[in-house]
Formats: structure tokens, C-alpha cells, sequence
């Protein structure tokens, strides 16, 4: 599969006053793939999102979005190009669903007035996420998985090919989790866009994801299909659990059963 | 896109009712269609110019008030609690003391030092409330108190060294429009409009730094600039208000509060409809706090206190549909 590359990374070092998180790094993401970041708690991932969103400068290297470097661009035009969607914001006013949607169009829109394109733009970006319905609720009202629902909403209505996202699922039922990331696959076969998430659970990335990056202790561990990727020694290695794989015989996908790491200390006491 | 739309007519309205009542309103009747000398005296040099700059000082303040809690994201942030009018207040107290404000243009001095002191207040608490990541309500609101407190001492202080200027000085804790003339009343016509219009027009960026900084920038948003040029604007607000009518605590709280109850919160909507409402409320407490106990004037800020405090320890108590504190 030839893909056109949409995020590049060169050589990426970054650390916060001596102690680096990581250094050397070097991937690159295509359109239409969704790629899930993974890796224990503190090795960098959100790092690295707000590195490749421009919000942090790397101490080495440098990030090329659709062949151009990050720094070439002007804030708005990053914004047309890069959506994010950040760990859940706390919001303490009673925007509705559809205004807090609305604003993801500012990059695009004048001033003055909403035209039909942004109307459109928001509308579809409420149905990918299910969230229509919820339009003239008041935000602070939703329960959390409606929330992220209409956080992605927003992202998506900017319009942007590339979509990053810092654990959009965290907090969530199995429902909701399952939506968001059903809903995130259809953005990219259909509109070809590019993802980049963090995502904790290996069986929602085999599920989901075409590539996975594994970050842990200062360094990019891998980078591939899932299929190559996410396996028994690898998931040992980065998060220091063991985990057993197995196949489901209805689509062939590899999943994951864990072990309980202290059972046999419990056993043995 | 909110509940019910804003009717402008209906604030128009409001606001020219309230003029109606702040200019007919007095210890001396007056005929609007048949005036004598005094009466037009009264009318374009008292009343006028004293209704103008309640209207000035309300719209100003409950704007501060919308802007201070837009930009630190907490619907219970105003420029009283945050101690910038104690720092205005005492940049208009030094300016007085130290015989900095000349004869000449000494309520323009008296404002750009109370712009002065605000900023200072202002820069204090932004630099004890910056937590990470963003602003942290508590610790804003509890460096506010305590930068405020400081600097009350200090306008105490102020007081005690001051000789003859102390009556001038016991106004600004008094707060009031009744020392408002002309004079006072020009700055905040060339400046309040204007902040006004400029707080107005970059809403929209306030509204998505509403979501947070990283998605604001992710927006495009030159986050740093826009959250500089609203504690300005905030700032300049205040510090005219307090020049013209000394300390008038929680119309910032409760202006903003009601309009966004009502009309909801996108900013392009609350900051003109807040600065209205703001300014026919002062208008409104103004004509009471003259009336109340005629011919004897109660000062205007026990008017806002007693209708301010019970709506604020309401908002502490009750959480609210759409806010969290």
C-alpha cells in the first residue's frame, strides 16, 4: 500500500530540563491510516501530540506535515491542516452542543457571519459522531461519553486531514468507546483522513487501528501494522505486563488475554 | 443558537428608560416641557452628565466582570474579587497624595494611575494564579483576596498621610456618582465605547479559548495575545470605573451572570448585551441609592452590595445547570 505521507517526523529529541523523553525519533504516518500511539503512563505521548501540533519545540529534529515543515506554516493554516482533540477540557459554561461544535469552524469562518458551508460542515460532524441529537443540550449537561462525542465533533468540524487525539476514550463504557472509534475509522477509510490517537487497550487497537507506535523510556519501540507490531514480547516489553495472544476465528484478528502479574505471589504466600 | 434570542430593541428601550427615570428623578422636580434656567442647569449639568457615567461605570464593570471570567474560564472571577480595583484605587489614591494629578487634567491623571495600579494588581494575581495547566479558580480568587487586602492597607495608609486631599480620598471606598460632572464623565465616553467595540470583535476568540489554551492555539489562536489584550481591556475598564465612582463591588458578578442564564454564553452576544444591561442596572441602583433616603444619598456600592451578595452566596451554593465550580 503506497500512501501519500501526511506526518512526518525527523529525528525528534525533546526533554524537559536535562531529563530527555525521548530522543531520535523518526516515523512517518499516511493518509487515511489510523495510527494508535501507545505506551506506559509518562513516556511521552502527549509530549509528542503537542510536539507535532507545534504547541512544543523539539530540541532536535523537526516535523514535516503534507511536505512541509511545521514551522512554515501560519497558525490558521495549521489549524485547516491539524485538529486536536486534547485531554477532556474542563468547560464551565453553559455552551450548547452546537455553539461548543461551531467554534471548531473559527480557522475557516469570518467574523461576522456562519455561512452554509460551516452550517454543513458542523452538521456532518455531528452525525459522524452520533451527537445530532444532542445539538441544543447544554454541554456541562452531557455525561462523558456524549461529551468526548461532541469534543470530536468540534475537531472534525474544522475540517482538518489530520486528526490527533489524547485518549479520546479514557472514562468511557464500552459503548461509547467502541462508537468514538468506529466513528474515527469511517473518517478515515471515507475521507481519507489521517488519525493519530493514544489508546491504552491493545484489543481496541487490534480492532481498530492499521499501524500502532509504541513509545517507552526515551525511545520510539516500534513503529508498524498492528498485525507486526502488537504482539506478546512487545506488549512485555513496553508495559511490563504479560498477556496471552489468540486469534478470533470469526475475523482473524490477534487478541489479547492478561495475566494477572501477582496471581502467583498471591499463590505463593 | 442559544435559548432565546436577544432582542436589541428591548435593551434599546430599556436603556432609554432608564435615562427617562435618572434625569427626572431629584430632590428638585423638573418639567421636561417647560424649563426654566435652573431646570435645564440641573438637567444637562448634573443629572446628565451623572446618569452617563453610571451607565459608563455599570457597562464598563459588568463587561470587566464577563471579560475577567472569560478569560480565566470561572463564571466567579470580577475584577472586585481579583483585587484589580483595589489596585486601581490605589493608583488613584497615590496620584492624589503625591500631588501627581495637576489642576489641569487631574481626573485624566487620577485614571491613568488607577489604570496603573490595576495592572499591577492584575499582573500579580495572573502571575499567583497560573497553575498548570491553564488558571486555577482557587488560587486566583485567593490571591485576589489577599492582593486586595494588601492593597486596601495600603490605600489606608494613604489616607493616614494625607492632609487635606483625605476627603477626596474617602470617596473612592464610599463609591458614588455624586461628585460626577462633565468633567469626570469625558474619559469614560472616549474610552469605554471603544474598549467596547474591541472587546466585541475578537468574541470569537474568546469563545474557543473557552474549550482550553492547547485547543485554542490548535485553532489558530495567538492565545498569549488575546488573553494580554482582554486583562487590558479589563483592566482599563476598572480603573475608569473607579476613578469615576470609587469601589462598586458585584455588578461584574451579577450582570454577566444573569445575561448568560438567560441568553447563554457565546460571547458575541454577552459582551454588548452585558454592557448594556450592566449600565441600566447602575443607572437604576444610582436613581435608588439618591431616592432611598432623599435628601440625604446612600452611596451607590451598598445598593449593588445588598443586591450582589445574596446572588453571589447563591452561586457558591447552588451548582448550577451548565456551570461547575
Amino acid at each position: 500500500m503506497n500512501r501519500r505521507i501526511t506526518i512526518q517526523a525527523q529525528e525528534l529529541s525533546f526533554g524537559y530540563e536535562n531529563e530527555p523523553v525521548f530522543t531520535n525519533t523518526s516515523f512517518s504516518i499516511g493518509a487515511g491510516e489510523l495510527v494508535a500511539l501507545i505506551g506506559p503512563n509518562g513516556s511521552g505521548k502527549t509530549t509528542l501530540l503537542r510536539i507535532l501540533l507545534g504547541l512544543l519545540q523539539p530540541n532536535a529534529g523537526q516535523v514535516v506535515i503534507d511536505n512541509r515543515r511545521l514551522q512554515a506554516y501560519d497558525p490558521k493554516q495549521l489549524a485547516k491542516t491539524v485538529a486536536y482533540v486534547s485531554q477532556q477540557t474542563g468547560l464551565n459554561f453553559p455552551l450548547t452542543a452546537l455553539e461548543l461544535v461551531s467554534l471548531g469552524r473559527f480557522p475557516h469562518g469570518s467574523r461576522l457571519s456562519f455561512s452554509s458551508a460551516d452550517s454543513l460542515a458542523v452538521r456532518r460532524a455531528l452525525e459522524a459522531t452520533h451527537s445530532l441529537h444532542l445539538s441544543e443540550r447544554t454541554f456541562t449537561t452531557l455525561s462523558g461519553g456524549e461529551q468526548q462525542k461532541v469534543l470530536i465533533a468540534r475537531a472534525l468540524a474544522q475540517s482538518a486531514s489530520i486528526l490527533l487525539l489524547d485518549e479520546p476514550t479514557v472514562h468511557l463504557d464500552l459503548f461509547h468507546q467502541l462508537q468514538i472509534l468506529s466513528a474515527l475509522k469511517r473518517q478515515c477509510v471515507e475521507q481519507q483522513i489521517t488519525v493519530l490517537t493514544v489508546l491504552h487497550d491493545v484489543n481496541l487497537i487490534s480492532l481498530f487501528a492499521d499501524k500502532a507506535l509504541l513509545l517507552g523510556s526515551g525511545q520510539l519501540r516500534a513503529c508498524g501494522p498492528v498485525a507486526e507490531v502488537i504482539n506478546e514480547a512487545n506488549i512485555k516489553e513496553l508495559l511490563g505486563v504479560d498477556m496471552k495472544a489468540a486469534e478470533d476465528p470469526e475475523t482473524g484478528l490477534r487478541f489479547f488475554i492478561p495475566r494477572d502479574p501477582f496471581r502467583s505471589r498471591i499463590d505463593q504466600t | 443558537m442559544s435559548l432565546k434570542k436577544p432582542s436589541w430593541s428591548l435593551i434599546g428601550i430599556a436603556t432609554f428608560l432608564s435615562f427617562v427615570l435618572g434625569l427626572s428623578v431629584g430632590p428638585v422636580p423638573i418639567s421636561f416641557f417647560d424649563m426654566s434656567p435652573t431646570d435645564r442647569l440641573i438637567l444637562f449639568n448634573l443629572r446628565l452628565p451623572r446618569s452617563l457615567s453610571a451607565f459608563f461605570v455599570g457597562g464598563g464593570l459588568a463587561l470587566a466582570g464577563a471579560i475577567f471570567q472569560g478569560l480565566f474560564r470561572n463564571p466567579l472571577a470580577d475584577s472586585y474579587l481579583l483585587g484589580v480595583s483595589s489596585g486601581a484605587s490605589l493608583g488613584a489614591a497615590a496620584a492624589v497624595v503625591l500631588g501627581l494629578a495637576s489642576p489641569v487634567a487631574s481626573f485624566a491623571a487620577i485614571s491613568f494611575f488607577a489604570f496603573l495600579g490595576s495592572l499591577m494588581a492584575l499582573a500579580v494575581v495572573f502571575y499567583l494564579g497560573h497553575g498548570n495547566p491553564g488558571f486555577s479558580i482557587f488560587r486566583l480568587l485567593l490571591s485576589g483576596l489577599g492582593v486586595g487586602l494588601f492593597l486596601s492597607s495600603l490605600v489606608a495608609i494613604l489616607m493616614l498621610m494625607a492632609g487635606e486631599e483625605l476627603k477626596s480620598l474617602i470617596f473612592f471606598f464610599l463609591g458614588g456618582f455624586a461628585s460626577s460632572g462633565w468633567d469626570t464623565t469625558w474619559v469614560s465616553l472616549g474610552f469605554v465605547p471603544l474598549a467596547v467595540i474591541i472587546a466585541c470583535y475578537f468574541a470569537p476568540e474568546l469563545n474557543v479559548l473557552l474549550l482550553g489554551e492547547e485547543t485554542a492555539i490548535s485553532s489558530g489562536i495567538h492565545t498569549g495575545r488575546i488573553q494580554l489584550l482582554y486583562a487590558m481591556l479589563a483592566a482599563l475598564l476598572t480603573s475608569i470605573s473607579v476613578s469615576v465612582a470609587g469601589l462598586i463591588g458585584f455588578v461584574g458578578l451579577i450582570v454577566p451572570h444573569m445575561i448568560r442564564l438567560i441568553f447563554g454564553a457565546d460571547h458575541r452576544t454577552l459582551f454588548p448585551l452585558t454592557f448594556f444591561s450592566g449600565g441600566v442596572f447602575l443607572v437604576l441602583c444610582d436613581t435608588a441609592a439618591r431616592t432611598i433616603i432623599a435628601p440625604a444619598e446612600l452611596p451607590v456600592g451598598i445598593v449593588t452590595s445588598l443586591l450582589g451578595v445574596p446572588i453571589f452566596l447563591y452561586l457558591i451554593g447552588k451548582e448550577h445547570a451548565g456551570y461547575t465550580f
